[in-house]
């Protein structure tokens, strides 16, 4: 039983979206979702669409691979479309938003849920209903590609180093930053083996003829006790010896010096603030 | 020099005492071999080296530090670099070069001195070219080398490691052991625990625990020429046998009883037939492990199947006990009944870690409910049931029935682990590594075991890359390369 890795798994390259650095690479796709709440209409979002086509195109990224990971959304996707399709058609003809500013009542995080049922009445199938739908899919797909081509092109270890390092200046108002980047670097190492180990014990019941995908949702639920408290008991004893094993090497959260330089190259600062000014400017201009 | 001056240890609420006035010293430079059964407290003691567990009575120091010094402990610790068990749970980073360079960063090391302790324990441990790799991506025996370097590079004086290879495969043993034997060339002193008798002959010094106590420090060729004190060291069982002559003589197995066991699914054999399994079945990523395997399992046989590590031996396992389909290939009954989870029964490794219920009781009587052969059955039945599965684990079932397994010895877990796959009645066993990390008691009892589920009938599997262990007892004794069996 694999892993779901959410969103895309690493997909090794040497593109130059690859070796930008992680802190700029997030701080651009930050930017990027910014720019696609504040965009106010097609324009905007068909910009972001082509931008981000580059992107793929430059990481070698299939674009295939692209879609598979919007199977598990589609359900949201057929949703978000059909309720605004739907239910819009109840106003009157006249005023119907216009294709220009096709999300008028949008605030930068607004659901598009909120707008569609508002309007209420009757159903029926009318095209400027399908457009909004349209749009606010395909922002929905616009998100989830943007945040995919991070994971594809970002070994996970990268990304969590760069947001630990973003988060570095917190340190001066005593949040303790090294301890929280000890917790990330000790759930990525620990999720695998855990999800391995939660594979052996339900093996090791089936055997024991527990049957884990009949019944009800309670009785569901009790047939997984025999596979999650022995898990529990195990991640303790796993805690305890780890604890142990830190202690003996000295651990602290404070006065720690880095083998690892954090240095940002000139280019990386250059693409990072270049990319994200123009990008708060496509969502504010356009 | 490392000293124990006369110290006693008991656990909280414990009944008696771990460890009983102790004393004895290591010098830099010393290889020492502790040598004890499971129980004989000598875990407790690796605890107490470094500070993680404090005495009740005497004291623990290097020089002038004291483990019970506060103040003082973190410099204690970084003179003694301290390896458990299970290297997974001592490894904190996502690539092998920041697990290195932990310690020296949580000492507070220059960039430079982090660099050059790096190195040099990378070199030191044969993890050169490994420094991006995931800690997770490791074998066994690379993942304990990462954990004893990750130490070293703290400049330690000794190393006390405890029972570093008993989660290993043979090649990670072998792999640790050569670094043990490199790091006490070096010049660095070392404490090395386990029960295995073998890594006495290459130390300096042996000690010897038992229950609690020291009961020998000397020379290791006086203690291993004298069979009646390992013996009664409990590091070694009586290979004389006992009254009834089959195997050694295993304490355990004084209140074991036979029975007879009604199998549930009456067949003559277990048959595979051109079996193929491959991972990622057609796909890009598909890989296959078993390329074509026949086998035979008759009621009353035994046979060993070795392989080294990744060879498939699990998933073969897993498809003969039914709880994984072949991508190609026939596996039955010899009747032609097709084989469902549940009817063959199998013993993982380390199958106490499968453990959950509140009563030892409850947890025997999980399988025989799942499979409905208790419907209809009175109380007494099912005391009955969970008495018979005790009893042919000699497990007193009085003392036992009404116990959380959670309160049980190591030993006693993987016991009732045991009976709770027994109570199915299956008649087929599969046991996966059955003696992995057992003392010479332990081992001698599953010994004894698989002798009396042959004789009443069973048709056994041991899997194992443990040869020597088996295969003098085994009928048959057939090996897994390439994908396919072969007998030797």
């Amino acid at each position: 039983m694999a892993l779901v890795v959410p969103f895309g798994q690493y997909v090794p390259g040497t593109s130059i979206v690859h070796r930008l650095d992680a802190r700029m690479k997030l701080l651009v796709v930050v930017t990027f979702v910014l720019a696609l709440f504040l965009a106010q209409g097609w324009l905007g979002l068909l910009i972001c669409t082509a931008l981000l086509l580059a992107l793929y195109l430059t990481a070698k990224i299939p674009l295939r691979r692209a879609a598979r990971g919007l199977k598990p959304i589609l359900i949201l996707l057929t949703f978000t479309f059909l309720a605004n399709a739907l239910t819009l058609s109840a106003l009157p003809l006249g005023e119907a938003p216009l294709i220009q500013n096709a999300n008028p009542f949008a605030g930068p995080f607004a659901l598009p849920e909120s707008i569609s049922f508002t309007a209420g009445g009757g159903f029926g199938f009318k095209p400027p209903g399908a457009l909004r739908g349209l749009y606010f899919a395909l922002r929905i797909v616009l998100l989830v590609c943007v945040t995919s081509l991070l994971t594809y092109t970002t070994p996970i270890v990268s990304l969590t180093d760069g947001m630990v390092s973003l988060m570095r200046p917190l340190a001066k108002l005593r949040v303790p930053t090294e301890d929280i980047a000890m917790m990330f670097s000790i759930a990525l190492r620990f999720i695998p083996i855990t999800a391995e180990e939660a594979e052996k014990i339900m093996v090791a019941q089936s055997a024991r003829g527990a049957v884990f995908n009949k019944g009800g949702l309670i009785k569901r639920a009790r047939a997984w006790l025999p596979v999650i408290i022995p898990l529990f008991v195990s991640l303790f004893r796993r805690a305890d010896e780890l604890a142990s094993a830190m202690e003996t090497r000295c651990y602290r959260g404070k006065g720690r010096t880095h083998l690892r330089t954090t240095q940002l190259r000139a280019a990386d600062l250059a693409i990072g603030g270049f990319g994200a000014v123009a990008l708060i400017l496509i969502g504010i201009l356009l | 020099m490392l000293s124990f001056e006369h110290v006693s240890y008991r656990y909280p609420d414990a009944p008696s005492q771990a460890l009983t006035d102790i004393s004895f010293s290591l010098r830099p430079g010393e290889y020492v071999v502790l040598l004890g059964s499971n129980g004989s407290g000598k875990s407790t003691l690796a605890q107490l080296t470094n500070g993680l567990l404090l005495p009740e009575a005497g004291r623990v120091r290097i020089g002038d530090l004291q483990t019970d010094n506060r103040m003082t402990i973190r410099e204690l610790r970084s003179q003694v670099g301290f390896v458990a068990q299970n290297p997974d749970n001592q490894i904190v980073s996502t690539t092998v070069l920041d697990e290195v360079a932990f310690g020296p960063e949580n000492l507070g090391f220059e960039r430079e001195k982090i660099r050059a302790n790096v190195t040099k324990a990378l070199e030191a441990l044969g993890l050169v070219g490994f420094e991006e790799r995931d800690p997770n991506s490791l074998s066994g025996g690379e993942k304990q080398r990462l954990v004893i370097a990750g130490l070293l590079a703290m400049d330690p004086v000794f190393l006390v490691l405890d029972e570093p290879t008993s989660m290993l495969d043979a090649e990670g043993r072998a792999e640790v052991r050569e670094a043990i034997a490199k790091l006490h060339a070096q010049g660095h002193g070392i404490l090395h625990i386990t029960h295995e008798l073998h890594y006495a002959h290459e130390a300096d010094r042996v000690l010897a625990l038992k229950d609690g106590q020291l009961v020998y420090d000397g020379n290791p060729a006086a203690l291993l020429s004298e069979d009646n004190l390992l013996v009664d060291f409990g590091l070694k069982a009586d290979d004389k046998g006992d009254d009834k002559g089959d195997g050694p003589f295993c304490h355990a197995c004084e209140n074991m009883t036979k029975g007879t066991v009604p199998f549930v699914i009456p067949s003559s054999s277990l048959k595979l037939q051109a079996v193929h399994y491959s991972y990622n079945f057609n796909t890009p990523e598909e890989r296959a492990v078993l390329k074509g395997v026949d086998l035979t399992i008759d009621l009353g046989s035994y046979t060993l199947i070795s392989g080294s590590t990744g060879s498939g031996k699990s998933t073969l396992l897993r498809i003969l006990a039914g709880l994984l389909a072949p991508t190609k290939g026939q596996v039955s009954f010899s009747t032609g009944k097709e084989i469902k989870p549940g009817d063959v029964g199998i013993v993982f490794q380390h199958p106490e870690s499968q453990l959950f219920a509140r009563s030892v009781e409850e947890e025997i009587l999980f399988g025989p409910n799942n499979l409905g052969l208790l419907s209809g059955a009175t109380k007494e039945e099912r005391a009955q049931l969970v008495t018979e599965a005790l009893a042919a684990v000699g497990l007193d079932p009085q003392a036992f029935t009404q116990r959380s397994p959670f309160t049980l010895s190591g030993g006693e877990m993987r016991r009732v682990a045991i009976a709770s796959v027994l109570a199915m009645h299956p008649s087929f066993m599969l046991l996966d590594e059955p003696t992995a990390g057992l003392d010479a008691q332990g081992r001698a009892f599953i010994h004894r075991l698989i002798a009396q589920l042959q004789e009443s009938g069973a048709g056994l599997v041991v899997v194992s890359h443990d040869i020597e262990e088996f295969q003098q007892r085994a009928q048959d004794h057939l090996t897994l390369r390439d994908g396919r069996l072969w007998r030797l």
